[in-house]
């Protein structure tokens, strides 16, 4: 409330102590974990806990990179060609047909539209076994493939839902404009109007590739070698084998968040501009 | 040839652009929707899956899930998560959006650091909040028995009751920052001007809120809930990754029962058929969304 009025010199200190107190409190589980990550077995285990690690124990990362259970090096690496793949997908497909939505009154346009709002809102559940039996079919089962095919399907409706909003904020006239000099649909489309929506075209893929790499469900079930499997899978699985080894369990969930912080860092604009768009105005 | 080229001269020269998209979603997840209906009326389970006789059983899947105490449980479980983890992290968003619309020093670089949580994978969320309430190393215990709350170590995640509590915290962690920022978004887009002559007429705080505040920002509200109920109705890994539906089936969902019975138990008809319970009670809810959606098509 009251956003535009000026506080006064007491009242922008006690906002800002305020807001720190909240960020730690909410922030806390974060900090926990990296501390965690970086302590012995021992000391993780020790009453009073430590505040900070007093034996600094690095062996949880570097055992990452080496051969064994505890290598989330590969994982890591498949996680990371799942989420592009899956990214390049929905980025290709969902900037036409949302530049579609926004421009031209086709057949089926609402039916489409339709159907793309409702495929945001189903359940995994619905789609794992079918797609199960369908990967099987297909000869992708078991291959990153089969992962990037189904985590598309995520970000797609997302990404043709945001972008139809930036396409229908270009004015006509930009495109008009176009087509007088000689351009075609096509060319113009490419030429003009998407380079106009780069910043929504990042957004999309931004979530696009959040979404994949926050997935665990269809990495998990259509994926059953480890060797191949998404991070977010081997890091259950690990749970299900060495569930207390908290020391090595908080270095992967540190390892396995350091590409949304450095999507954070970088990109931190479009992430709240997908948050509000994406869901107020659909 | 030439009619070809005619229908696609105006308008439908859009489904040239839409048609990649629309095809890639209707065949992996259009024809999905469709094969799980119809798995869910046949009797499908690890015996007859490959071999391909499998007969069509009709409504008995759905019956026999509906006498299924695990089911009807789990059903409530989902209902009870879904409403508690909207009304706290909607009210926690609501003030978080009312501090940070203020114009102090680090409201904006703050907010934005509070929006991690809602970007992380799940499988990291439930891992952070395992351990943070694991009965013995868990921080959670100690900070309660230091403030002398409790004598004894809980054992959150494996007592029926407080491994339910466990999981909504965690996933009200996750749902705080979209609130905020939604909220956020909509305070910024009611007129000043309100609150000046408001103040103008004598109005305190509380009723500026009661009167100006909610009133305007009802649509936002609406969506952020519809939504918010969308988003925490289908909530799979968190659950799946905290607790697995454990202790006893007290925090089973939906969502997670239904990939139980698919995929521990091989019952892929049964778990189908919860599967379309789950989704059937989202388009329900989901209509609500779609017609907010839909009313700002029809210029």
């Amino acid at each position: 409330m009251e956003s535009e009025r000026r506080l006064s010199k007491r009242e922008n200190i006690i906002c800002c102590i305020v807001a720190l107190a909240l960020l730690i409190v909410l922030l806390f589980p974060l900090f926990w974990t990296f501390v965690t990550s970086l302590k012995t077995e021992q000391e993780i285990f020790q009453i009073p806990p430590t505040w900070y690690p007093h034996v600094l124990n690095t062996k949880s990362y570097a055992a990452q990179i080496e051969t064994g259970d505890f290598n989330m090096f590969s994982s890591f690496f498949n996680s990371f060609v799942i989420s592009i793949g899956a990214m390049l997908i929905a980025v290709a497909l969902a900037v036409p047909a949302s530049y579609a939505i926004a421009r031209y009154k086709f057949k089926g346009r609402k039916f489409m539209l339709l159907f793309f709002l409702v495929s945001q809102m189903l359940p995994v559940s619905v789609l794992l076994t079918p797609m199960f039996i369908m990967f099987k079919g297909m000869h992708v089962y078991n291959t990153w493939a089969s992962a990037i095919l189904a985590d598309a399907t995520i970000g797609i409706p997302f990404s043709v839902l945001i972008l139809k909003n930036y396409f229908a904020s270009i004015p006509a006239a930009l495109e008009e404009a176009a087509y007088i000099d000689g351009c075609t649909r096509i060319s113009a489309f490419f030429r003009i109007l998407v380079p106009v929506a780069k910043p929504g075209v990042i957004v999309c893929a931004v979530f696009s590739f959040l979404y994949a790499w926050g997935d665990l469900a269809y990495g998990m079930t259509f994926i059953l070698d480890q060797q191949k499997r998404p991070i977010t899978a081997g890091i259950f699985n690990f749970m299900g084998q060495y569930g207390t080894k908290w020391s090595y369990l908080t270095a992967f969930a540190i390892v396995a968040i350091i590409p949304v912080v450095l999507i954070f860092v970088f990109m931190q604009k479009y992430i709240i501009s997908g948050m509000t768009n994406g869901a107020v105005k659909g | 040839m030439k009619k070809i080229k005619e229908f696609f001269r105006y308008d439908n020269i859009g489904l040239l652009f839409i048609l990649p998209a629309f095809i890639y979603m209707a065949y992996f997840v259009g024809y999905p929707i469709i094969s799980n209906i119809v798995l869910s009326l046949k009797d499908v389970s690890v015996r007859n899956l490959a071999n391909g006789q499998q007969n069509f059983i009709g409504f008995a899947n759905y019956a026999e899930i509906l006498s299924d105490e695990v089911f009807r449980k789990a059903l409530v479980n989902t209902l009870v998560f879904t409403v508690s983890c909207l009304v706290f992290q909607f009210l926690i968003g609501f003030l978080l959006a009312l501090l940070f619309n203020k114009r102090f020093k680090i409201a904006k670089p703050v907010r934005g650091l509070l929006m991690i949580p809602w970007m992380m994978p799940m499988t990291v969320t439930a891992l952070m909040f395992k351990f943070m309430f694991s009965t013995d190393v868990g921080i959670i215990n100690y900070m309660l028995k230091c403030l002398g709350i409790i004598q004894e170590n809980i054992e959150w995640l494996t007592t029926p009751g407080t491994a339910m509590a466990a999981v909504v915290m965690a996933n009200i962690w996750i749902g705080i920052p979209f609130n905020t920022i939604l909220i956020s978004t909509g305070l910024t887009t009611i007129p000043q001007e309100l609150y000046e002559s408001a103040s103008v007429d004598g109005a305190n705080k509380l009723q500026k809120l009661l009167n100006i505040t909610i009133p305007l920002l009802k649509p936002t509200i609406e969506s952020i809930l519809v939504l918010g109920f969308i988003y925490t109705f289908k909530v799979y890994d968190l659950v799946y990754v905290m607790t697995e539906g454990g202790p006893v089936n007290s925090t089973h969902l939906l969502s997670t029962y239904s990939y139980k019975l698919s995929f521990d138990m091989f019952q892929y008809s049964k778990g189908s058929a919860v599967a379309n319970v789950l989704f059937v009670i989202l388009l329900l809810v989901g209509m609500l969304y779609i017609r907010i959606t839909m009313k700002g098509e029809e210029e």
